[in-house]
């Protein structure tokens, strides 16, 4: 049991509003099966698997897919709705790694001096302080708050280094959203999401999104600027061995600043969310 | 198992980080500020990633993801997320014996690295890769010979000393097996020889190697 059942329940991002005009096609690997993306009129999509039309729905400027005839809903994004803030589609990645472990090193802040250098951390700048924890049981969501950590460039428009708040939320064993300080808006938070498109254990597509206060950066610097950090990300994604995630304690060892990933690593292990996680581990 | 040559000593520079593969182990091979070489499996305790990304700082190794600092006995004594705390001994990868002599570094990833003896006063020419099985690199090495084949010192690891036109000495050839049809060939040369010499050396193991190689892709 590999957990592909359990998998196959969730919404999967698989294209960016707008992505394909009509008449366009494009084919794409979902849960190790084969899809066909076609186009039609006023931006409209189908999805197909071995011609069986699937369920598709918009949000969040992606469309999202699923393979079950019965899902789990999908999960919500309440700054979504707000209309100040500017929402960024940054296009898609692919990584040779875990889906989970593409999750698990989103909710990760003790890399940022290292594989972030100097923009989203800096040396001595290293200390993880003492954060919280939970599962919120009404969404039945990992919820980690309390967070902060000194940035050199926390944003696009930030100018110069400022402590951070974060929030953290896993709503999905694929998806993980963040809320961070915005360095435009005192009162506000950035909320950047990572979707993941699971192509098979090993390899998976990430679409990163944000929803931002930010008026003077253009669209195509806010892209830049996140791709920039995904792509340091990946370098680290692709050299973790092994590459399914391990959900037991034993084969890694934790401190205190991973509480989000051991949290993550039990509550994925609670659900039977195996699928990109090492058997019995 | 055989202790491996997994590199030339003049190729790991003190503060660097190599990564060798033997068989189906995949290691981290470092050399400290100070000089010391170590090798070890290439995996972080922490969240598994490969050490080899890693960097040197003074006599530590530390990981490229989370900076965890190892020292040359392989403890963790330093994570940067809390720099207060003292790490438990039993944050440490997996150590290998490794043994630094006639310019190579040799390892042994189950029990003590033992070299095989070589001619004093070796001088490192250079390693390159070839892509093919260890029968097919030794018969391409064989007809560079002027005068009949190469002269085996030892089967595992494969070395062999080998006559080369023009340099009286001839050249040792210590060769890897990293994996089934990738070997890696360090190269080197007894007493002093001329740069001049050293290029023709290393021109000759190149097309050895294209010579090998081809071979190696018509039989398949
Ligand atoms: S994986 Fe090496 S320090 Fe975290
Ligand atoms: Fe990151």
């Amino acid at each position: 049991m590999n957990g592909i059942e359990h998998a196959l329940e969730y919404w999967y991002p698989i294209a960016m509003h707008n992505e394909l005009s009509n008449g366009q096609t494009r084919r794409a690997r979902l849960l190790e099966k084969e899809l066909l993306l076609s186009g039609g009129a006023n931006d409209s999509l189908t999805v197909t698997c071995n011609e069986r039309p699937l369920a598709l729905q918009s949000a969040f400027d992606h469309w999202w897919v699923t393979l079950s005839e019965n899902p789990l809903p999908l999960f919500t994004i309440p700054e979504a709705d707000e209309a100040e803030r500017r929402f960024v589609p940054c296009g898609v990645v692919r990584v040779a790694c875990s889906p989970l472990r593409a999750v698990e090193n989103f909710l990760d802040i003790a890399h940022f001096p290292f594989v972030h250098t100097d923009v989203l951390g800096a040396e001595p700048h290293t200390e993880v302080y003492k954060y919280d924890v939970k599962i919120d049981e009404s969404k039945d969501e990992v919820i980690a708050s309390n967070i902060r950590f000194y940035q050199p460039q926390a944003a696009k428009s930030a100018e110069g280094g400022i402590e951070t708040e974060y929030i953290y939320r896993v709503p999905a064993p694929m998806v993980a959203i963040l809320y961070k300080t915005c360095p435009q808006k005192a009162d506000a938070m950035d909320v950047i999401a990572l979707f993941v498109q699971p192509l098979d254990e090993q390899t998976c597509d990430v679409w990163p999104w944000m929803a931002l206060y930010d008026d003077t950066s253009t669209m195509a610097d806010l892209i830049q600027f996140q791709q920039l950090i995904f792509l340091q990300d990946r370098s680290i994604l692709e050299n973790q061995i092994p590459r399914k995630l391990p959900l037991d304690p034993g084969l890694e060892i934790p401190t205190r600043a991973d509480l989000t990933s051991i949290s993550y690593r039990r509550w994925l292990k609670k659900r039977g969310a195996y699928y990109g996680a090492l058997e019995n581990c | 198992m055989t202790t491996q040559p997994v590199g030339l000593s003049i190729d790991l520079a003190p503060q660097q980080v190599m990564r060798a593969i033997d068989g189906q182990y995949d290691m981290a091979v470092w050399r400290s500020t100070s000089g010391v070489v170590s090798a070890w499996e290439n995996r972080c305790p922490h969240r598994g990633m490969r050490l080899s990304y890693g960097f040197v700082r003074g006599e530590s190794l530390a990981c490229a993801y989370h900076g965890w600092h190892y020292s040359c006995e392989g403890y963790c004594h330093y994570i940067p997320a809390h720099p207060e705390l003292t790490p438990p001994k039993t944050v440490r990868p997996v150590l290998y014996s490794v043994v630094e002599q006639s310019g190579l570094i040799w390892v042994n990833t189950e029990q003590d690295a033992m070299p095989v003896a070589l001619p004093d006063d070796l001088q490192p020419v250079r390693s390159l890769v070839i892509e093919c099985d260890l029968a097919t690199a030794v018969q391409a090495l064989d007809t560079r010979q002027p005068h009949g084949g190469v002269e085996s010192l030892s089967d595992t690891p494969k070395i062999i000393t080998f006559e080369t036109g023009g340099i009286s000495q001839g050249a040792v050839v210590a060769i890897q097996q990293s994996q089934p049809n990738r070997l890696i060939v360090h190269m080197l040369v007894q007493s002093a020889v001329t740069a001049k010499d050293k290029i023709a050396l290393s021109r000759l193991i190149e097309s050895v190697r294209r010579q090998a190689e081809s071979a190696c892709n018509e039989a398949t």
